[in-house]
């Protein structure tokens, strides 16, 4: 670890916009209106903004579709497990439920974790950090920025439910004495966990970041000019 | 498009991808990496030998990808039939089952991302090495950053895994031939996405630029 040279003031103050993909710092051309214009990274050629275009309409978009489909996901049967005919369907929570039954308790918890505890965090975390932007919360952005990482990076693991239908689709068909069959909770459940992705990707944590800036500028520009001062003085 | 959209570039300074704050480039030595200090992001590293050891991985990632694909990962042997599971077979299986969309995304996540990221990242890296690029060298580049979370083959590793142990008392379950390389193959891939250093290419390319 090392410490970077803190001026406390950000990119966009500054004049700058950093590329989204290869985060190149370019700088923000003057009298550039940026609704009419499209900039474009020099380095990547990908279209640069200081915040990613309509973030909190998209994120919402994708965090209500994945919110709506939570619904069949869990109600509709994720696949049918047949046995001489005998056909038993089951849900994410009943297969769960089956597993504790049948006294597999590390699978039950791994498949607990994987398709009920994480789809369910990451859902309330990002409806969570969607409605502290809209009330302009100051509380702990730090932390705030944390839980965001956690959605980003724990999302696809929620996957391992639908590979393991997958794979118990493909390997136990035998005829008419024992097949499994997918069922529309697997597609709706796999629709959510790929929505909610998006809608973390989609989620810019620099708003969280924007509030606490509007703050000091309205206060006064001569503290923020100070520190900088007092901050480059530092070794 | 008119002349505004070309921008100079900074290459003294950087942002934080998660606050925004402007901080100024650090020297790193080898094995340090930069945090942002306000939001503590994690910012780049440094590292020693990074692009041939990524190319090594990702070369290693390849081999071991299609002997995976040759042979089948899993057997179920009941009723005196035997039933494979290949990484391909899975998503074939989901769409004769009426599930395609479901097949699109396993073809996607466990065989067509991990192929893209395993080739892409040796052309890149094969560039990155002769110092010499062309004009498809960032979008690709850009692609393979975007498409580093779709490819999900660790996690394809962890439902074989219950799968197994779901069957297990059921049925007698047969480790497969490619089993062995499928795992190697997990292991080389988190290496590469452990030794790759994206901020090392992306310096590569504007340099490029600035020139």
């Amino acid at each position: 670890m090392s410490a970077i040279k803190n001026t406390e003031i950000t990119a966009r103050d500054a004049g700058f916009i950093s590329c989204h993909f290869c985060s190149t710092l370019c700088k923000l051309p003057k009298h550039a209106d940026l609704k009419k214009v499209e900039l474009v990274c020099p380095c990547c050629k990908s279209n640069i903004h200081l915040r990613k275009p309509n973030s909190i309409n998209r994120t919402w978009a994708l965090l209500i579709a994945a919110l709506i489909l939570y619904i069949p996901a869990n109600t509709l049967p994720i696949m049918t497990f047949t046995l001489w005919g005998d056909g038993q369907p089951d849900t994410i929570i009943s297969g769960v439920i089956h597993l504790m039954d049948g006294g597999m308790w590390p699978l039950a918890l791994l498949i607990f974790v994987a398709s009920i505890f994480i789809p369910v965090l990451k859902l309330i975390i990002l409806t969570m950090l969607m409605i502290s932007i809209h009330l302009k919360a100051r509380w702990k952005p730090k932390d705030r920025t944390v839980l965001y990482r956690i959605t980003e990076f724990v999302g696809r693991w929620s996957m391992v439910d639908v590979f393991v239908i997958g794979i118990l689709v493909t390997l136990v068909q035998f005829g008419n004495s024992a097949n499994v069959t997918p069922g529309l909770g697997a597609l709706s459940f796999a629709a959510v966990v790929i929505l909610t992705m998006f809608a973390a990707r989609a989620f810019d944590p620099r708003l969280i970041w924007d509030v606490l800036e509007s703050e000091t500028k309205s206060g006064s520009k001569k503290t923020v000019s100070n520190k900088d001062n007092k901050q480059m003085v530092k070794p | 498009m008119d002349q505004s959209n070309h921008t100079s570039v900074n290459i003294t300074q950087i942002a934080c991808h998660d606050c925004d704050l402007f901080l100024q480039v650090p020297q790193l030595r080898v094995g340090q990496s930069a945090t942002c200090p306000r939001c503590n992001a994690f910012l780049f590293k440094n590292q020693k030998n990074s692009v041939d050891r990524s190319l090594a991985f990702a070369i290693t990632g390849l081999i071991l990808y299609v002997i995976s694909n040759m042979f089948p990962l899993l057997s179920l042997r009941a009723l005196g039939t035997t039933q494979d599971e290949t990484l391909i077979s899975t998503s074939v299986s989901l769409f004769k089952a009426d599930m395609p969309l479901l097949s699109i995304v396993v073809l996607f996540t466990t065989v067509i991302f991990p192929a893209t990221t395993l080739l892409g990242t040796i052309f890149i890296l094969m560039q990155v090495k002769m110092d010499k690029f062309n004009d498809y060298t960032a979008p690709l580049f850009r692609f393979l950053r975007s498409t580093d979370t779709w490819g999900m083959l660790e996690i394809f590793m962890l439902a074989l895994l219950v799968a197994m142990v779901k069957l297990g008392d059921v049925a007698e379950v047969v480790f497969g031939t490619s089993l062995y390389a499928f795992c190697l193959l997990i292991l080389s891939l988190t290496l590469l996405s452990y030794s790759l250093n994206p901020h090392d290419v992306w310096s590569k390319l504007r340099n490029e630029i600035t020139q």
